[in-house]
């Protein structure tokens, strides 16, 4: 691996402060490193100043009237572990578990994986779906965006070459699920991926596809084909069409088109299910 | 029983094994390869001065080669550096050196490499969109060629009951050895010198010498511990190399591929379409055609050997009155063809266990029956004309479908068992010696292999000395050296190590016994045995310490004895040969495997929930290195069956060079197996043991191909069976 200082700022303002005395194109921030490492390992990255904010205070999990904030450097095995996850935002958990391995996710974090904006991101998706807000922190103070907007493209996001992201937040909890197929169970990525969530007073849906490039995108027309109430066979029939229409289904090396489409419809139908509560759904 | 504490695992668990990747030495450079960017062109220029210009970088191309190489200048047929045309993509145009490994790096990359690309070779069956006609053997791209035939096959087909046709597809497979290639290199006072991670250092050394056109005693290899080999360390790869840089600078270099270079130069299994036509009467194989296209790369090491042996495992182990095989070797833009774990026979066992299926099916016939009833016994012969036998593989079926009937009786819907069947030969390779010496303390075995984590040699040649000498393991060492200064062996390959060294063993050990009893002028058989922490020779009722037998020359290097085994093989009917070599079988080594698979009818996706192997063994040497050589073949399988598959894009380039898309099975999707081993059908090794460490692999992806069907009706006929194609067999796409 090519040479590189490594930068460990004790403080939120210090980091910022570091951000802005280095140019951009030098550095890179470092968060759980499961992913950087291996584009610096690679030579896709080659910076001279690495920032890693190991030392900042945002290893946290906090509930704050039956909602969840996780603390951008959180490992995700801490956010697995945690059983209330699991029962009120099932599809966090759903995706969390899916991310690479148990020795992976005790160094990955949400805000590096939301930063790194990979397509193939088992997260983004369900982020989507849950409505969860991104906290930035910047020179200037604070600011929060929707995760669909702080996503940009692949591998692009709407943070500012100064700003951090401290947390992401989740609303209210909700019925939700996130299915995904790959060619292998765990240490891989996903082929396709759907994340689904039920709005709390269980009239609307979002839907979120994820695992093909450029980015996961909701697909509110699909969500609209579920409507408000329990959805029954042929809203599912209606969603599934709908589905394999709304998303430009590429190929690539881990899928073809035509197999994309089949997964779509067959994945949205097993998650608004598992949603429901994995009983029938009409 | 107590499971054994393996030899290597207390030097391996403290990290005091050095393999090749650890290897340092003062004063040592770090090489890297300049390669080519395409995988065909003409190499327009190649300038190594930008290399050159930085600091402390020696830089080597084919301009360089006559004033590195002996007069002789090597192999021709083989350069080093290719001068004009490129053959496949990441082939070597040149080396470098620097004093770190980021400047070696830097440093290639330095290197200037102007190529006019041209359109690559890389489909097999582009370039005979039919199938290669008459002409097509003298075509350039036709790297080997083998026709048999034997019996009226004409007459067969034209009156048969049934005739069955089928295409096969299989997929390059990568071994994904641990460790990458690795050596450290140096060239003084006229003796090259090579220490490397290799499964064969006498092979490299032949190797290496024939490349670079020195005489094999004036180059030493040393093996070091060995991540893994599985084929793809039989012969040399960086080697060559890191000598011509050693010799260039003066310096000892390492030269080590990054796991992306493992792939992209590494030699292994390529892709084949394999047909057959079948002609059955009267619920009987009547005639067979089996034709093979193999995807050689850029060269087929072995030429005849890789079609010509391969054909035998279309053919499989069934009775068969009269058969056809053809088979084609043929030149792609890609590496050459290499060996991986029982080189291409997985592939062969899963096309033909797929097709008896189908002709099974097609006539109505209960498949386990229908291989029953034509799977060879002890005295049939092969279609080549040699006689079979012992063989185990009967015993095997039999047992494999008593359990499968019971699997059967507890799957649910989605899930299927099945049974597929698999043989396999001993390879004794060029042969091998040993040399024990036996000191009043130890009996040391010294020998040219190094352990490459089967446990072979450490805990297998223990085995076999300690049986072969009535001494308990913890007196047995077993000791290698050098080219320069351990007995002649080929290598840890083709199943071979317990088999021909344990042979050469039990022959050192009867002289031993001889020598012993001359000096104890014995009237009845001479044993060792352990008194009081010494080594006794017993005979009768004497018992005596060796030390008091040995004479004073053989102080210091024990009583000392050689034995050798060289290949023994049987013999084939030539006349059934109409072109290029077949070979015959050292012995006959049969496997059959149960699986029993959940499927997902609308992902495709696969989940293999129990697994059971029968593996004729021969008679068991160390069991617990035997069951572990079939738990990892089957784990090996596992990932040819269903995940592995080197891709290539139109270009020639590797897609998937990278364990994120080259993917091999974890824990996660192997089941703990059933492991039977069969004794009483004995081979060629040591007291009728036979080769292990291949043949466990060789019916996975057939078996678990078998199962999804038996689970969902899906007729795949591709390797490797991925969701997807499972799911389009399904007609659901």
């Amino acid at each position: 691996m090519a040479s590189f200082e490594l930068l460990t700022p004790a403080t939120v303002d210090a980091a910022i402060a570091t951000l802005r005395a280095i140019e951009p194109a030098r550095r890179v921030v470092l968060a759980g490193g499961t992913d950087l490492l291996l584009d610096i390992d690679d030579g896709r990255a080659a910076p001279s100043q690495v920032i890693s904010l190991r030392r900042l205070p945002w290893r946290t999990l906090d509930w704050v009237e039956g909602s969840l904030t996780v603390g951008s450097t959180l490992a995700l095995r801490s956010l697995e572990k945690e059983p209330e996850v699991a029962r009120r935002y099932p599809a966090l958990a759903q995706a969390v578990r899916a991310v690479g391995s148990v020795a992976l996710r005790h160094s990955a974090t949400l805000g590096g994986n939301l930063a790194r904006a990979a397509p193939a991101s088992d997260l983004i998706p369900v982020l989507l779906v849950l409505d969860a807000e991104v906290e930035l922190v910047g020179p200037t103070g604070s600011r929060s965006l929707s995760v669909d907007r702080f996503l940009v493209a692949s591998r692009r996001t709407a943070i500012a070459p100064d700003e951090l992201i401290r947390a992401i937040r989740f609303p209210e909890p909700r019925p939700s699920a996130y299915l995904w197929q790959r060619v292998r169970r765990v240490h891989d990525i996903s082929q396709l991926a759907i994340a689904v969530a039920w709005s709390p007073d269980r009239k609307t849906w979002r839907v979120a596809v994820g695992g093909i490039p450029p980015r996961s995108v909701l697909l509110p027309e699909v969500a609209a084909a579920l409507g408000g109430e329990r959805p029954g066979s042929s809203e599912l029939h209606t969603a599934r069409a709908r589905a394999s229409r709304a998303v430009a289904l590429v190929a690539d090396r881990r899928a073809s088109e035509e197999y994309r489409r089949q997964l779509v419809g067959v994945l949205l139908e097993r998650a608004v299910r598992s949603a429901l509560g994995g009983g029938a759904a009409g | 029983m107590r499971p054994s504490v393996r030899p290597d695992a207390a030097v391996k668990l403290a990290g005091k094994a050095a393999y090749g990747m650890d290897l340092d030495a003062p004063g040592m450079l770090w090489g890297a390869l300049v390669t080519a960017p395409v995988a065909r062109g003409r190499l327009r220029s190649l300038d190594l001065e930008p290399a050159h210009d930085l600091p402390g970088v020696v830089a080597i191309g084919p301009d360089d080669l006559p004033s590195l190489l002996p007069p002789s200048r090597g192999e021709p047929d083989r350069a080093i550096f290719p001068t004009e045309e490129i053959a496949y993509c990441r082939q070597p145009l040149a080396a470098v050196a620097a004093p770190t490994w980021a400047g070696a790096r830097r440093a290639a990359a330095a290197v200037r490499v102007v190529v006019d690309a041209e359109p690559a070779l890389v489909d097999l069956e582009s370039l005979f969109p039919e199938w290669p006609g008459p002409d097509a053997r003298r075509s350039p791209n036709v790297l080997a060629y083998v026709h048999a035939k034997h019996g009226d096959v004409e007459g067969a087909f034209r009156t048969a009951d049934r005739v069955v046709e089928e295409t096969y597809r299989t997929a390059g497979v990568h071994q994904v050895a641990l460790e990458p290639h690795a050596c450290l290199a140096s060239v003084e006072d006229g003796v090259w010198r090579v220490r490397t991670s290799t499964q064969s250092p006498f092979g490299v050394r032949e190797d290496v010498a024939s490349l670079l056109g020195i005489p094999e005693s004036s180059l030493v290899v040393e093996g070091t511990w060995v991540g893994g080999g599985f084929g793809g360390k039989g012969a040399s790869l960086v080697e060559p190399y890191a000598l011509l840089l050693a010799r260039a600078s003066g310096r000892p270099v390492r030269l080590a591929l990054s796991y992306r270079e493992e792939f992209e130069l590494g030699r292994t299994t390529l892709p084949a379409v394999i047909r057959f036509s079948t002609a059955v009467k009267e619920g009987r194989l009547a005639a067979r055609r089996v034709r093979l296209l193999l995807d050689g790369g850029s060269s087929l090491p072995g030429r005849d050997f890789a079609t010509g042996y391969a054909i035998n495992f279309l053919l499989g182990p069934y009775r068969t009155p009269a058969f056809e095989v053809e088979g084609y070797g043929i030149r792609t833009n890609k590496p050459p063809f290499g060996p991986h774990r029982a080189p291409f026979a997985p592939q062969c066992a899963f096309a033909l266990e797929s097709h008896l299926d189908e002709v099974a099916r097609a006539i109505e016939v209960d498949p386990w029956a229908f291989r029953a009833a034509h799977v060879w016994r002890d005295g049939d012969e092969t279609p080549l004309g040699q006689r079979v036998g012992p063989f185990g593989l009967r015993a095997a079926l039999d047992a494999a479908g008593e359990l499968a009937r019971r699997w059967r009786a507890e799957i649910g819907p989605g899930e299927g068992v099945g049974i597929a069947l698999g043989f396999w030969s001993t390879n004794t390779g060029a042969g091998g010696e040993v040399r024990l010496e036996l000191a009043p303390t130890e009996l040391r075995v010294v020998q040219g292999e190094r352990e490459i984590g089967s446990g072979s040699v450490l805990a297998g040649l223990a085995a076999v000395a300690a049986r072969a000498t009535g001494l308990p393991p913890e007196r047995i060492s077993i000791d290698y050296g050098d080219t320069s200064r351990a007995p002649f062996d080929s290598g840890v390959y083709g199943s071979r190590t317990v088999g021909a060294l344990g042979r050469a063993i039990v022959e050192a050990t009867a002289s031993v016994r001889r020598t012993l009893a001359e000096r104890l002028r014995a009237t009845e058989p001479v044993h060792l045995g352990v008194d009081g922490g010494e080594i006794v020779a017993i005979t009768g009722t004497v018992r005596r310490p060796i030390r008091e037998l040995l004479r004073p020359e053989e102080r210091e290097s024990g009583l000392v004895a050689t034995g050798q085994h060289y290949a023994r093989t049987g013999s084939i009917d030539e006349s059934r040969v109409v072109e290029g070599a077949f070979y015959p079988f050292t012995d006959f080594t049969g496997s059959a495997h149960v699986a029993q698979v959940a499927v997902d009818r609308d992902t495709g996706s696969v989940t293999v929930t129990r697994y059971a192997a029968f593996q004729d063994v021969g008679v068991v040497i160390d069991r617990e290195t035997a069951r572990a050589q079939v738990e990892g073949a089957i784990a090996m399988g596992l990932g040819t069956a269903l995940t592995e598959e080197a891709i290539w894009s139109e270009e020639g380039r590797l897609e998937n060079p990278g364990l994120l898309d080259y993917r091999i099975p974890t824990l996660g999707e192997v089941p703990v197996p059933e492991v039977t081993l069969i004794e009483g059908y004995p081979g060629a090794g040591p007291f009728g043991a036979k080769g292990l460490g291949e043949p466990p692999i060789i019916p996975v992806p057939a078996t678990i191909a078998v199962a999804v069907r038996e689970a969902t009706g899906a007729h795949v006929t591709e390797l490797p069976l991925s969701a997807e194609r499972i799911v389009r067999a399904l007609k659901l796409l």
